[in-house]
């Protein structure tokens, strides 16, 4: 059992907002499903953790916790670890696209400005060092 | 009928040659665009080599991105269908003309089944198959037999709703959501052939994860969802 029915509650609460606000997210189209499922289920697990104490407690002695009410910590900390993991990963890819990205378009966009207009900066470029690249 | 043929391709220069000539031999009267999802090898070379119609995506996208890409396209020349076809050498050009039929006859969706005659086999491969058509059986009451097949045609209203909007890849979810909002969906048989080259990506971690946000989406999210189909929002500048 945890300490007090009321941290009990207040996870039930918790868990029930986050998988409401992020359904409603969905519903306004501004989250992509395979993004809102980290948190349904992570909401779900917390809704299980704290209908079912038994498991907490369980667990808790298995790993030798003072009280369950630490395990429930660890296991919030330890999902939410993982979690900014995989979004620091995936930050850290989506910048490096868009720095491609932004590179590609410019240089798209110059060959099309060179190329509809050839005649101006023709005869600096004759006089130029050649273009790297 | 004005049909796009969109054909998604990741790292297919082996396969796409044979797939492009199997489609102008068989069915030339009908247009297509390989959609090249940034690919590392030289898949767009070979395509503006070949003259193949390409849309050359500069970043990976992933397969719901690439096609999105492939039906603005469609949306933006007017196409009355979009069909997504794999670019590995699976689909066959002889199966485009008959869901071409059947999307004629008022369907907003014809998927290319390959258990609407033949029995589905009980594979590991084919478990995850079964769970997801009993959960779409489950959450909308239609059968489909074949929910992860890559064949499908869409027609002008599916075009437009892809297009615009955001959580449209073309996956089993989807087709389930748009079940549950109305959208008239019908399943034809068709064969597949085995890949030509390369290798599928599907590994065990990501088939789990794949069936686990599959599930979670028909099962629960859909009834979350906005009917796009009923609000009909003008969509007038794609």
């Amino acid at each position: 059992m945890f300490e007090t029915e009321a941290i009990r509650v207040i996870l039930v609460v918790g868990s029930l907002c986050t998988a409401v606000f992020m359904l409603q997210r969905i519903r306004a189209a501004k989250v992509q499903i395979r993004d809102s499922i980290f948190w349904l289920v992570f909401s779900a697990l917390l809704l299980v953790l704290s209908i079912f104490p038994g498991i907490a407690s369980w667990a808790s002695r298995q790993l030798g916790f003072m009280a369950p009410i630490n395990f429930v910590y660890l296991f919030i900390i330890f999902l939410l670890v993982i979690k900014l993991f995989s979004t620091t990963v995936r930050i850290s890819q989506m910048d490096a696209r868009l720095q491609q990205l932004t590179q590609r378009l410019a240089l798209a966009e110059k060959e099309r400005e060179d190329t509809a207009a050839p005649e101006e900066g023709t005869r600096e470029e004759q006089t130029s060092p050649p273009k790297p690249g | 009928m004005k049909l796009l043929i969109v054909i998604p391709a990741y790292n297919e220069e082996e396969s796409l040659p044979a797939v492009i000539a199997d489609l102008r031999a068989v069915c030339p009267q009908y247009d297509y665009l390989v959609v090249n999802d940034g690919s590392t090898d030289t898949t767009a070379a070979l395509c503006r080599k070949n003259g193949y119609n390409l849309l050359d995506l500069s970043a990976n996208l992933g397969l719901a991105g690439a096609f999105q890409a492939g039906l603005l396209y469609a949306a933006r020349n007017g196409f009355d269908a979009a069909l997504q076809f794999d670019a590995d050498g699976q689909h066959l050009a002889k199966y485009v003309e008959p869901l071409v039929q059947e999307l004629e006859k008022g369907y907003d969706i014809v998927i290319g089944s390959r258990y609407v005659t033949v029995p589905k086999p009980i594979t590991l491969r084919m478990f995850g198959s079964f769970l997801i058509s009993f959960a779409m059986r489950f959450a909308t009451g239609h059968k489909i037999c074949d929910p992860t097949s890559g064949m499908r045609i869409f027609g002008r209203k599916m075009i437009e709703i892809f297009a615009q909007n955001l959580n449209y890849p073309p996956e089993p979810d989807t087709i389930s959501y748009l079940l549950h909002c109305g959208a008239k969906v019908h399943e034809v048989q068709v064969e597949v052939a085995p890949r030509l080259a390369g290798k599928s990506y599907l590994t065990f971690f990501r088939s789990a994860r794949y069936m686990l946000t599959t599930s979670i989406s028909i099962l629960l999210i859909q009834w979350f969802r906005k009917n796009d189909l009923e609000t009909g929002r003008e969509i007038s500048d794609v």
